[in-house]
């Protein structure tokens, strides 16, 4: 009787106290925040949203139907400087930016594989129920851990630095920090083998040649498709970022459209961003129902 | 006994998970018998059915199965050679999940198919009719392209007892193969069981005094690692099985609390039913 009570006791209490702490850590964030007067909106927070807003509303690919064909610069005096045709502009824009895309993918793409590829031999090595030598298997978890609790666009900066600005550094630095999740992913799929059915597999005489591809394969492969197929679709979003430290694509447009100030052309670049990734989605979902 | 020897165990001595060692002076069991083993939970009998599939190894003592000697370890070629004649069916011996009935089924002639086809799951087509009649013969026929893990816990041994029948071993070791099923599909696994092992030699582990008659015409009880009696089926009675489990004898632990207390009742009961 009195075990139970304390048991359920003690639960209840650390529970109280797992809320209060939680409760005082998000009070301190927000008393630190408010005394340094961090937390303010800015000097016109509605006029600004508004702005913004009206621009985003106009994504700059409509200027290719609706642009001005001869839309004027002139000079304080009036005289004309430069007739720009907005039409030619922006589909001239847009190829850019489809070859930006394409960039973008590529990256995701070849990074993805390679992340895969260097993570193969670590989650093979990290599953417990294979039971790799203690120091290697702390070591192969160890590469992982670090690799995945490093950032994509900290290895970009690192990168760029050691093998110059481009799409390399890009799909390096995607494959880097990929290699943790897929390490983890692979050396779960790889636990949870049914190690009863391989052993069954084994009793009736089969070589071990017999018994990777009967038992151990056919219950792998849908995970470790279905788990690249996710990571990739991770890093295609991950990849549209890499721009922004010199890897190329989806996400030079956006620096360049942010510090111009540019937001119906960052509007655009957002709309191309968010058709890829989330046809991508649709299309890996559906892949992954099939196989599992 | 007129029949060949199958299994020869002669003052062997195996050690066992528990405190206890598994200690067998001599038992015979010809081709064809089917012998069905009994005792309390540690008794020793997972130990002798492991000694038996070549797991584990004896410390001492002559251990020949099937003409071959365990006594010393058995080359990897050899080991394969020798699993092919032994069909093992346990409470645990699950399927492959993803693949279908039929391909399950059509891991049991894994042994004796060789080269590209064992590895592609393209087997001949000799052996997938064989296969074929085999799920027929447990009457999964019509879910031989469903894939196992849609199918129930009765369902799947049956997939395990054609998986047997394709293997066609000379040796059938059951470990408690109706353990996790409900009376009516232990009845039928156990009489699909007898009928897979005709012309083999059958050694299953069962729990339930129910099934003894229909899987043996030979009992073996086992305690703390010795056998208690080795009788044909129709000595064995209620006495005998009494005496077996008998209640003091399960070694008891020293409770440490009420809580542990409790399961440890239960643990003693459920070995007593």
């Amino acid at each position: 009787m009195w075990h139970r009570v304390s048991r359920v006791l003690v639960g209840r209490l650390g529970f109280l106290t797992l809320t209060l702490l939680y409760a005082s850590l998000v009070a301190g964030c927000l008393a630190t925040l408010i005394a340094q007067d961090e937390l303010s909106l800015g000097r016109r927070p509605l006029e600004n949203l508004v702005r913004t807003a009206s621009e985003f509303a106009r994504p700059s690919f409509l200027d290719v139907w609706f642009g001005n064909p001869h839309l004027e610069y002139r000079s304080d005096d009036g005289t004309v400087l430069r007739v720009e045709n907005r039409q030619a502009v922006e589909t001239h824009y847009l190829q850019g930016l489809a070859s930006a895309t394409w960039t973008t993918f590529r990256i995701a793409t070849l990074g993805s594989l390679l992340g895969a590829v260097l993570a193969l031999p670590l989650g093979v090595l990290t599953a417990r129920n294979l039971a790799a030598p203690m120091p290697v298997r702390l070591l192969a978890k160890g590469l992982l851990d670090v690799a995945r609790s490093i950032h994509t666009l900290v290895f970009g900066l690192v990168l760029v630095g050691i093998v110059g600005l481009g799409s390399t550094a890009g799909i390096l630095a995607i494959a880097f920090h990929s290699m943790g999740t897929y390490g983890k992913f692979f050396a779960e799929a790889i636990e949870t083998l049914d190690m009863a059915a391989i052993e069954a597999v084994r009793s009736v005489g089969a070589s071990p040649t017999q018994v990777f591809f009967n038992a151990v394969w056919p219950a792998v492969l849908p995970q470790f498709v279905s788990s690249h197929l996710y990571i990739w679709e991770f890093n295609i979003r991950d990849s549209t970022i890499l721009g922004v430290i010199g890897a190329g694509g989806l996400g030079l447009l956006i620096t360049e459209a942010t510090s111009l100030f540019q937001w119906g052309r960052l509007s655009t670049v957002l709309i191309v961003i968010v058709l890829l990734v989330s046809s991508f989605d649709a299309l890996s979902r559906r892949i992954r129902k099939a196989l599992s | 006994m007129t029949r060949p020897a199958a299994i020869l165990l002669d003052a062997v001595l195996c050690p066992t998970g528990g405190p206890m060692c598994l200690r067998v002076k001599h038992l015979e069991i010809g081709l064809g018998e089917r012998v069905a083993v009994i005792g309390h939970n540690g008794a020793g009998k997972s130990t002798l059915l492991r000694l038996l599939s070549g797991f584990v190894r004896p410390v001492a003592g002559q251990l020949v199965v099937l003409n071959r000697s365990l006594n010393k370890p058995l080359s990897a070629h050899d080991m394969r050679a020798f699993r092919c004649e032994v069909g093992q069916i346990m409470q645990n011996l699950h399927p492959v999940e993803r693949l279908t009935v039929l391909e399950n089924v059509l891991i049991g002639c894994l042994g004796r198919t060789r080269g590209w086809r064992g590895l592609t799951r393209c087997y001949p087509p000799i052996e997938v009719k064989a296969a074929e009649a085999a799920l027929a013969s447990v009457g999964l026929m019509k879910q031989a392209e469903t894939r196992t893990d849609a199918l129930s816990g009765g369902e799947r041994q049956k997939v395990a007892l054609a998986r047997l029948l394709m293997q066609r071993p000379r040796l059938i070791l059951a470990d408690e193969p109706t353990a996790a099923l409900d009376p009516v599909a232990a009845r039928e696994v156990c009489q699909l069981l007898v009928q897979a092992s005709a012309g083999a030699t059958l050694i299953s582990v069962v729990h339930n005094p129910e099934l003894l008659p229909l899987l043996a015409d030979r009992v073996i009880g086992m305690k703390q690692g010795c056998i208690a009696f080795d009788l044909p089926i129709a000595a064995v009675d209620e006495s005998c099985l009494d005496a077996l489990y008998k209640r003091n004898e399960v070694p008891r632990i020293k409770p440490v609390s009420r809580q542990s207390q409790a399961t440890d009742n239960n643990h003693t009961q459920s070995c007593l039913t």
